[in-house]
């Protein structure tokens, strides 16, 4: 008798629990009819533009009554968002506008779903051109994939540039002039060895070859042909590599370090050159305790300046036609003059947009941050990151390899020929 | 509260063992009490692994929606391709170091503490124990900061006297030894304490007897003190190589990536480079898998080991 009242009281207490709870679940559902929920993700840390996606996003929901959009910063950068975009899909729950680095272009558009800006330009404004109008033809080359499809719009870019620690260069006589190409980098780097015992040049290495491919490009060399395989093996591409692996082990006049360390020694003053991304601009302004400047990135003698452009798109991954609508309205907001400067002073990027290079704002920006203005000079010169059609994780995972080995002392030709032979065998 | 007779005699039954009278209903109560642990065992534990085991058959990059049988295609790459090779027997250089310095290291120093050092044990025991309740991921910036060759104190420290650090991050052997350094910074002071509290253990009679009969000490702590702490030295043991190769992978992360061309990269990273970098899944579970049967088999052997000893010494 007893255990039935006990349980009955029990049954009682579950039930009105449950019930409490379904009240709550639905509160939440019928606030959510009034305002659309968009996740917005980022690959921003707090030092590196993280403020500036927060001020923005702030300021969106305050000005936006009915989107409320959230940011969620993914460590790691492009690769760690890749990686967590892989699970949230696999789980079935995705984001709904992300960042994508150039890099991963392909591999975003072979395996994800997502709304190509054009659709919903088309959709949402019915006007295919609005949005576009705004992008140099150039510019929009960088957000598409291997069949020509725009994927997203281009919102960060970046392009590597020398850094120069002018005061020690000063000290031994070193002329600025004299590092427009990568032989006089040479040089100079040989003499402040021989003067001072420090190292000359760093070129940054993080997990990618980036800044390597850049040198590849301004000896006329080709990282992927027209048909769409790697070509880098081309004596032009060895030439530069030869260089670069002289000045790491023969002459010891460059340091082949990871990047957080090899920014330290520019930092520290005890590396007179890094040639790394203008994204570094405002690290170094802040960190350096000497006459630090840039300059356009050096070319090989006789050949053209081309550089990769580095950061990264926005895509629309939503799959549901409310959030698309508002992540269109989100993304449309962030390409505002205002928000692109915001944005752009918080992380050091340039602006992706015609009107917010040639505002009067961006101008004044750049006049008080002259260290970023090469970069900007650059941008005319330069080309989509190479994205291979196929297995293009594998095939930057290959010139990393490569990279390594040639700077431990492998032959150039031979490891060079052998990633890219290695690489087409999976194109 | 025990209000009738029945009621008294279940928990008389349940105290003093089963009987025969017992009814089913309360020999599945164990069972339904193991449940919850079971569950959570099965969804995160034994499942995963199965599904692993599942996976290392077949090609598929964690998205595709067809995956591609390959047999034991991914098994033969393990064990032939030259960059695994070099991952598996760095794998071999990290259990022999990590063993060294978070094992052997912390049991000499908590032996010396508790035998030879009669002061000062409570400050040595904090002091030692402080860097483990930091982060790795601190501790390997702080590490690869402190240890620049180029622009760290130590370096700037050492040039003060004609000597410099060496580029270690370019040599394979060097950073595993760095790498290694930096686990150690983060474990030493657990295991000390484990193995301190077991030391502290060993009944004190027992060592007294030892004294009187005028028995050295290294005899003492040969003879009588490592066998009686066997059991929190097979744990630390154990915990040193399963677990430090877990360790190994936050520096590895953060400071190397497991370059330079794989040098400084174990079974672990790899896996993971294969998994959610390359998004080999195939491969990164063929790797996953044979990382789970080497443990095993060090188990294994570990244990045999150790247990047949002590049946000899019985």
């Amino acid at each position: 008798m007893m255990n039935f009242r006990h349980g009955f009281k029990r049954l009682i207490g579950l039930l009105s629990i449950a019930g409490v709870a379904l009240l709550f679940a639905g509160c939440s559902k019928s606030a959510a009819t009034k305002t659309t929920h968009i996740t917005y993700w980022h690959v921003n840390a707090e030092t590196q533009g993280g403020a500036s996606v927060n001020k923005l996003v702030k300021e969106f929901n305050k000005t936006h009554k009915h989107i409320k959009v959230t940011a969620k910063f993914n460590p790691n950068m492009y690769q760690g968002l890749m990686q967590n975009l892989q699970s949230a899909q696999a789980s079935g729950k995705v984001p709904d506008i992300v960042q994508v680095g150039w890099a991963f272009t392909n591999y975003f558009s072979d395996n994800f779903k997502y709304m190509t800006p054009t659709d919903a330009a088309q959709k949402f404004d019915k006007s295919k051109r609005a949005i576009t109008n705004n992008f140099s033809t150039q510019s929009l080359s960088f957000a598409k994939n291997a069949k020509g499809k725009l994927v997203g719009l281009p919102y960060s870019l970046s392009t590597p540039i020398l850094f120069t620690n002018d005061s020690m260069l000063a000290k031994y006589g070193i002329k600025k002039s004299s590092l427009g190409t990568w032989e006089g980098v040479q040089a100079a780097a040989k003499t402040i060895k021989q003067k001072s015992g420090n190292y000359g040049l760093y070129i940054q290495e993080p997990a990618d070859t980036w800044a390597q491919q850049a040198m590849m490009l301004s000896n006329g060399a080709q990282i992927k042909n027209a048909a769409g395989k790697a070509a880098f093996a081309s004596a032009q591409g060895v030439k530069a590599y030869q260089l670069y692996q002289n000045m790491v082990l023969k002459d010891k006049t460059a340091i082949h370090t990871p990047w957080a360390q090899g920014m330290d020694d520019f930092t520290n003053g005890k590396v007179a050159m890094a040639f790394t991304t203008v994204a570094q601009a405002s690290h170094i302004k802040q960190s350096v305790s000497f006459k630090a400047s840039s300059q356009i990135a050096p070319t090989f003698k006789g050949n053209k300046l081309t550089v990769p452009v580095g950061g990264s798109m926005l895509a629309l991954t939503s799959q549901d036609s409310a959030k698309q609508k508002a992540a269109w309205t989100f993304e449309k907001w962030l390409y505002k003059n205002d928000s692109l400067l915001t944005w752009d002073k918080g992380t050091g990027y340039l602006p992706p947009t015609k009107t917010a290079l040639d505002s009067p704002q961006f101008k004044k920006y750049l006049a008080a941050n002259p260290m970023i203005k090469p970069a900007t000079e650059e941008l005319a010169n330069a080309v989509p990151w190479t994205s291979f059609p196929k297995n293009g994780l594998d095939a930057e995972q290959d010139m990393i390899d490569a990279r390594d080995k040639i700077l431990t002392g492998s032959n150039v030709s031979q490891t060079l020929k052998a990633a890219q032979e290695k690489i087409n065998a999976q194109q | 509260m025990l209000n009738n007779n029945s009621q008294i005699e279940e928990a008389v039954n349940s105290r003093y063992g089963p009987r025969a009278s017992r009814k089913p209903r309360r020999r599945l109560l164990p069972f339904l009490y193991l449940l919850p642990s079971a569950l959570l065992l099965l969804v995160f534990m034994i499942i995963p692994i199965g599904y692993t085991f599942y996976l290392s058959f077949f090609n598929w990059n964690l998205i595709a929606p067809t995956k591609e049988f390959v047999g034991l295609a991914n098994y033969v790459n393990v064990f032939t391709d030259p960059t695994n090779q070099k991952v598996i027997l760095n794998t071999l250089v990290y259990i022999v170091l990590l063993v060294i310095l978070n094992f052997i290291l912390p049991y000499f120093i908590s032996l010396i503490v508790n035998f030879f050092i009669g002061k000062m044990k409570g400050p040595y025991k904090i002091l030692f124990f402080i860097p483990s309740l930091f982060s790795l991921v601190v501790g390997a910036m702080l590490f690869s900061w402190i240890l620049n060759p180029v622009s760290g104190p130590l370096a700037l420290f050492l040039r003060d006297f004609g000597m410099k650090v060496p580029q270690w991050t370019n040599s394979g052997a060097m950073a595993i030894v760095v790498i290694c350094l930096i686990t150690n910074w983060k474990v030493f002071g657990y295991n000390f304490i484990l193995l301190l509290t077991g030391l502290g253990a060993v009944p004190k009679n027992i060592l007294d007897a030892a004294a009187l009969d005028g028995v050295p000490k290294w005899r003492v702590i040969w003879n009588i003190v490592l066998p009686l702490n066997r059991g929190v030295a097979i744990y630390v043991f154990i915990l040193t190589i399963v677990q430090g190769l877990q360790y190994v992978f936050t520096p590895i992360n953060v400071i190397t990536q497991g370059g330079p061309y794989y040098g400084s990269s174990n079974l672990l990273y790899h896996t993971y480079l294969n998994a959610f970098v390359l998004y080999k899944t195939g491969n990164a579970s063929a790797l996953a898998t044979v990382t789970f049967v080497i443990f095993l088999i060090l188990l294994f052997i570990e244990i045999k080991f150790v247990e047949g000893r002590h049946k000899d010494a019985d």
